[in-house]
């Protein structure tokens, strides 16, 4: 491909592509600037980019009881559900990937079918449920519902990972006197480690966002880090606007520690496609 | 073949697909069974109404109101979000080097992976009249007139639309760049010597190609769009009146927030299950065919 002169077209496509570039994090950028201001520098007419940095709405954040336990029942609840959807999908994705069957193509359909459900749909009758049994309101029934989730998600995206490996290097370790299991072991999930990790960060971010079920089946208890960061906005006419944007930062860290990982995954899925 | 004997299919299938589907078959069952009484919050009765609940539905303007305006969602957000992505891609791989390239796809992804709550957040303070970032031109422009695009009752839908096409639009912007990096170069080049433009080679010759992958980026954008819930709960709750009141939202006030009628919610919920699961496994066949 030659590359073509500068022309005025190229130019307004490097402007959009830079503004939309802008967009994308700006607010994310200004919301953490937000975080360090004092109430007085965010109620301003004019934004002010220039300010005197306080770490006072970070610290309040950091010291409320509510938020450590939002961040408790977070990490608890989603590193959980993750983990039973590591033990419980990652083989079953192998089994499909592997032992191909008549209903493998039926499997794929259910496992992708569970994400048409609504949330509500599945949120209220297992807010009765759990109210009836004495679970509302605790961090298993909370993880038991997300494990649907994570099981669904990593076992949907571990496929393709699996039939990414290649039969060669499983079929000599059959040869070599492998059983089946500890191909599965030894073989298959060390060479398709970097997606299926991918997979895995995917079905945590996707937990962590959760909204709706939480504030479902959470009344005090076992309300996690995006319950208690709606929650206070609803602090009568006074917004705290610092303290609010500490909180949404908090809130969206971990995810953007994913982000790395999930890029690389991305690319990986495409490079695949591509061979 | 060893690969035949092994009991591996077996146990690695079975436990899985069973806690599946108790998990998933059991509140959906139980969301017919509720939606077939009376259960309300308050009290601890109830006994059996049939399809009264459905019944009520069907006379209920702002449940027919919240259908009207799950549509319009839909719509905007998916189509939206197609025009965002398939435009910045296209733009991606015509002007950017392999370096900006790696920029771009970092930097589109990021919105993405923020929970709904916080980009929700973000964008409610952007939006805010008087002190936002985002209506800071429009007050600097006008010499400090007042625009609030979530209490108008025209603009809050496409103001909370567009933070769902700010976190999706960018993000399947990597995808379909990603896509047309696959593409095999012979065609494109094809189509430059017989002249043809820019714009012309993506419209008749790299865009037909991806066609299927690009509906099947559509169906998985119509599926996710259903989970509005989040960002219409904390920017808007619905309003101003019921302008940005979707189902999940109209079911979820009156489950708990208005009334506590549980019943009537998971009417609601179950028509839109059973809406949703025909229509997507329509289009999934046809998608797969």
């Amino acid at each position: 491909m030659k590359p073509y002169p500068m022309r005025p077209g190229r130019l307004i496509a490097k402007a959009i592509l830079a503004l939309a570039g802008f967009l994308a994090v700006f607010p994310l950028v200004w919301t953490a600037l937000n975080a360090l201001k004092n109430n007085v520098d965010i109620i301003t007419r004019v934004p002010k980019a220039i300010f005197t940095p306080t770490l006072a709405n970070i610290s309040y954040i950091l010291g409320r009881d509510s938020v450590l336990t939002g961040l408790y029942n977070s990490v608890v609840a989603c590193g959980s559900a993750v983990l039973i959807g590591v033990v419980l999908g990652l083989p079953a994705a192998y089994a499909v990937a592997r032992y191909p069957n008549r209903f493998a193509g039926d499997i794929q359909f259910f496992v992708l079918s569970l994400r048409f459900l609504p949330p509500v749909a599945v949120a209220i009758p297992l807010m009765v449920i759990w109210l009836q049994v004495g679970l509302y309101d605790t961090l298993p029934a909370l993880i038991v519902t997300y494990s649907l989730l994570t099981i669904s998600v990593i076992m949907w995206l571990a496929i393709p990972a699996f039939q990414g490996v290649p039969k060669e290097i499983e079929e000599a370790a059959f040869v070599d006197g492998y059983g089946a299991y500890s191909v599965f072991w030894r073989i298959a999930l060390p060479v398709a480690a970097r997606s299926l990790i991918g997979a895995i960060a995917f079905s945590f971010v996707l937990v962590w966002n959760e909204f709706l079920i939480a504030l479902m089946l959470s009344s005090s208890n076992a309300k996690t880090l995006p319950i208690v960061a709606s929650e206070l906005s609803q602090q009568g006419m006074n917004v705290p606007w610092g303290i609010l944007n500490a909180s949404v930062v908090l809130l969206s860290l971990p995810p953007l520690l994913f982000l790395g990982v999930l890029s690389g995954f991305l690319n990986s899925v495409f490079r695949q496609k591509k061979n | 073949m060893r690969r035949r004997r092994s009991s591996l299919p077996v146990t690695f299938l079975v436990p899985t697909l069973a806690i599946l589907l108790v998990l998933s078959m059991v509140p959906t069952l139980y969301a017919i069974v509720i939606a077939l009484q009376n259960r309300e919050l308050s009290t601890p009765g109830y006994s059996w109404v049939w399809f009264s609940n459905f019944a009520d539905l069907f006379t209920d303007r702002r449940f027919l109101n919240a259908v009207w305006v799950s549509v319009k969602w839909e719509i905007v957000t998916v189509v939206a979000t197609m025009v965002v992505a398939i435009g910045l891609g296209v733009l991606m791989f015509e002007v950017a080097g392999p370096r900006m390239r790696n920029v771009y796809c970092l930097l589109f992804i990021i919105p993405v992976l923020l929970p709904r709550v916080s980009a929700a957040f973000v964008w409610k303070f952007a939006y805010h009249p008087l002190y936002g970032i985002a209506t800071y031109p429009y007050r600097l422009v006008t010499g400090g007139l007042i625009f609030d695009p979530l209490s108008k009752p025209a603009t809050a839908l496409f103001a909370v639309a567009s933070v769902d096409v700010w976190q999706w639009g960018l993000f399947f912007a990597v995808i379909v760049l990603k896509l047309l990096e696959t593409l095999p170069p012979q065609p494109i080049e094809a189509a430059r010597l017989d002249h043809a433009k820019r714009w012309q080679i993506h419209a008749y010759v790299t865009l037909p190609m991806l066609k299927a992958p690009l509906i099947s980026l559509m169906f998985v954008k119509m599926i996710e769009s259903l989970r509005s819930f989040d960002l219409i709960y904390v920017m808007t709750r619905g309003g101003p009146g019921v302008a940005t009141e979707t189902l999940d939202m109209y079911a979820f006030s009156q489950g708990f927030i208005e009334s506590g009628k549980v019943s009537y919610a998971s009417a609601m919920a179950v028509l839109m299950m059973i809406a949703t699961v025909i229509t997507f496994t329509m289009l999934w066949k046809r998608v797969q065919a």
